[in-house]
């Protein structure tokens, strides 16, 4: 098992995908340390998280600023706040760098069909399903933890105390977050193991939280049902409200939540790639 | 008695309603090169992908080492194989590509992947992305992944497809040096049987799922050898005039309506007389000689 995690750090170090989403979560972390705000990705990641500043006035000139240079010098004359508490609550966003490495990891080895050359001649499919889950953890702890340090040391050191919060406050947010982001792994891994190939893995993975977000919201809009639970623990959602001073019963329903995901989305995964013919 | 490295116990693979394996028993010995003959889709990379554990059979058993197939662990690195079209990481190179299986099996000497590629003539091409390889040069570089971590056992499923004839030929040889001087077993399947011929030792036809024949190559040139084929009612009584007045032990009892005589071709009349003086009633009276396509075509018609 240790073989085949090296020798995929071997294949993936020489191939620019990786570096490619390094680059990515470096741009994104720089335009958010430039402009002050977090960017955010679908339809109900501006929780109360994002940008805790409740004054109407203020909202509606940050909406109409042009520049990034604009929504700048906005947000300064705010005053402050936990910028990098705030981008953590935007965590949703490394769910599509997320997709990139389930393909570089196992989706590039059905679709080129070199899985055939491991499965046939080097170890078994127990030890290859849970070699590549444990790389893929491996790849997205670590582009967490990336994300989350490089952004909070470049806002520190650009903007200063008045945007930041404390390093272990972002240590404690990471940590708190990591059970809900392994059950978004662990559903990733699940699809790769059932659609193969990287076109289909990609087609179902891409929109699948925002189909998701509009499923539920079409159901209770047309159904007028209170969800409010569904919104509190949706994953978007949830993420940031961990970064946001959640209560403890909070922390530990989404851990749970987190484990739960985790384990169901790899039984499925590992079941469904013990009887999957290899083509 | 000899080694056996693969035997399989009635083989079935279904998919709905078609059968691709049907209680295929064959066995393999340390030291073969088995040929897998069969026409497209009658069974061999089916066989070859169950054996690999690609897919799991719908029932039946095999062993490999002696050891339950499916369940193979640390045994599983005596298999090399090269399964369908040979498949690699596109944007690697030739070597790299090598490297990470070298890697992934825990090959720590290095020099292994040179030996493999210079094995194949690959040497000069080590470099070059596998993206930009022709079709001879992707087969070649999958039989130097087979051959990479010194197997006992290689599986090579139409290893052949995409060579030009010299590459055919080295192939051939690279095959039977490895054969003769590292004692590795081969599993070779191909539907010329004219480029298993040249190769192996035993063959196995295959056809709709079914092993029709498994025959040595000894047992498969007698077959195919200039012969008189005499087809009468009573075998035992022809064979021992053939032995009193022809003086011969040179034939095979192929059924009990039938006697090949490998001597005393050209001579139909004089073997006739003698039957009919013996009072032996001739069903059939004539001279053979078929070429291996011939042989392998007559089997399958016999099979449909």
């Amino acid at each position: 098992m240790l073989n085949m995690i090296k020798s995929d750090f071997y294949r993936i170090l020489k191939g620019k995908a990786i570096y490619i989403a390094l680059f990515i979560i470096i741009g994104l972390s720089l335009v958010s340390v430039i402009g002050l705000t977090p960017g955010h990705i679908g339809m109900t990641s501006m929780s109360n998280s994002t940008i805790d500043i409740n004054d109407a006035e203020f909202m509606e000139k940050l909406s109409e600023a042009n520049s990034l240079k604009d929504i700048r010098d906005l947000m300064k004359s705010s005053g402050g706040y936990e910028l990098d508490q705030a981008v953590l609550g935007t965590n949703m966003n490394l769910y599509y760098i997320f997709i990139v490495v389930v393909v570089i990891v196992l989706c590039t080895d059905f679709s080129n069909k070199s899985i055939k050359n491991t499965l046939s001649s080097a170890i078994s499919r127990n030890k290859y399903y849970w070699s590549k889950a444990i790389l893929i953890f491996l790849i997205c702890t670590f582009l967490v933890l990336f994300n989350n340090y490089f952004f909070y040391f470049t806002n520190l050191f650009v903007n200063g105390r008045n945007f930041s919060s404390s390093i272990s406050d972002i240590f404690k947010t990471t940590i708190i977050q990591l059970p809900l982001i392994y059950g978004i792994i662990s559903l990733l891994i699940c699809f790769a193991f059932l659609f193969k190939k990287t076109a289909s893995f990609n087609t179902i993975s891409i929109p699948f939280i925002i189909i998701v977000q509009l499923i539920v919201l079409g159901i209770t809009n047309l159904f007028r049902i209170k969800a409010d639970w569904f919104y509190q623990y949706e994953i978007q959602n949830a993420l940031g409200n961990l970064a946001n001073s959640p209560t403890n019963q909070y922390i530990l329903n989404c851990t749970l939540l987190g484990i739960f995901y985790l384990i169901l989305f790899n039984i499925i995964g590992y079941f469904v790639f013990r009887r999957t013919e290899i083509k | 008695m000899k080694d056996i490295i693969l035997k399989t116990n009635h083989l079935t693979k279904k998919y709905k309603d078609f059968t691709a394996l049907d209680h295929v028993s064959i066995t393999i010995n340390k030291g073969d090169i088995y040929g897998l003959i069969g026409r497209n889709g009658a069974g061999k990379t089916t066989l070859m992908k169950v054996i690999t554990t690609l897919t799991n059979p719908t029932s039946g058993e095999f062993e490999l080492f002696g050891e339950g197939g499916q369940t193979l662990t640390e045994n599983k690195r005596r298999i090399g194989c090269l399964i369908e079209n040979p498949s690699f990481f596109p944007s690697l190179t030739a070597y790299e590509n090598l490297k990470y299986y070298a890697i992934q099996k825990g090959i720590v000497n290095l020099e292994q992947i040179k030996e493999s590629l210079k094995l194949v003539g690959l040497e000069d091409a080590k470099n070059k992305k596998f993206k930009n390889f022709s079709l001879g040069m992707k087969q070649r570089l999958g039989i130097a992944f087979a051959i990479l971590d010194h197997p006992d056992f290689i599986i090579l499923d139409e290893p052949i497809n995409g060579l030009d004839p010299i590459g055919i030929s080295d192939l051939r040889e690279t095959f039977k040096k490895l054969n003769e001087e590292k004692n590795i077993t081969i599993l070779i399947s191909s539907h010329i049987l004219s480029e298993l011929y040249a190769v192996a030792s035993r063959f196995c036809i295959i056809e709709n799922g079914h092993v029709i024949k498994e025959l040595s190559k000894e047992e498969l040139d007698i077959e195919c050898s200039k012969c008189i084929v005499i087809q009468t009612d009573n075998i035992k009584k022809t064979a021992a005039i053939l032995e009193k007045e022809f003086n011969t032990t040179n034939y095979k009892v192929i059924d009990k309506k039938e006697i090949r005589l490998y001597e005393f071709l050209n001579q139909t009349s004089k073997i006739s007389k003698a039957l009919t003086k013996n009072d032996i009633n001739i069903l059939g009276l004539y001279e053979t000689g078929i070429t291996l396509e011939e042989y392998f075509k007559s089997v399958i018609k016999e099979e449909n």
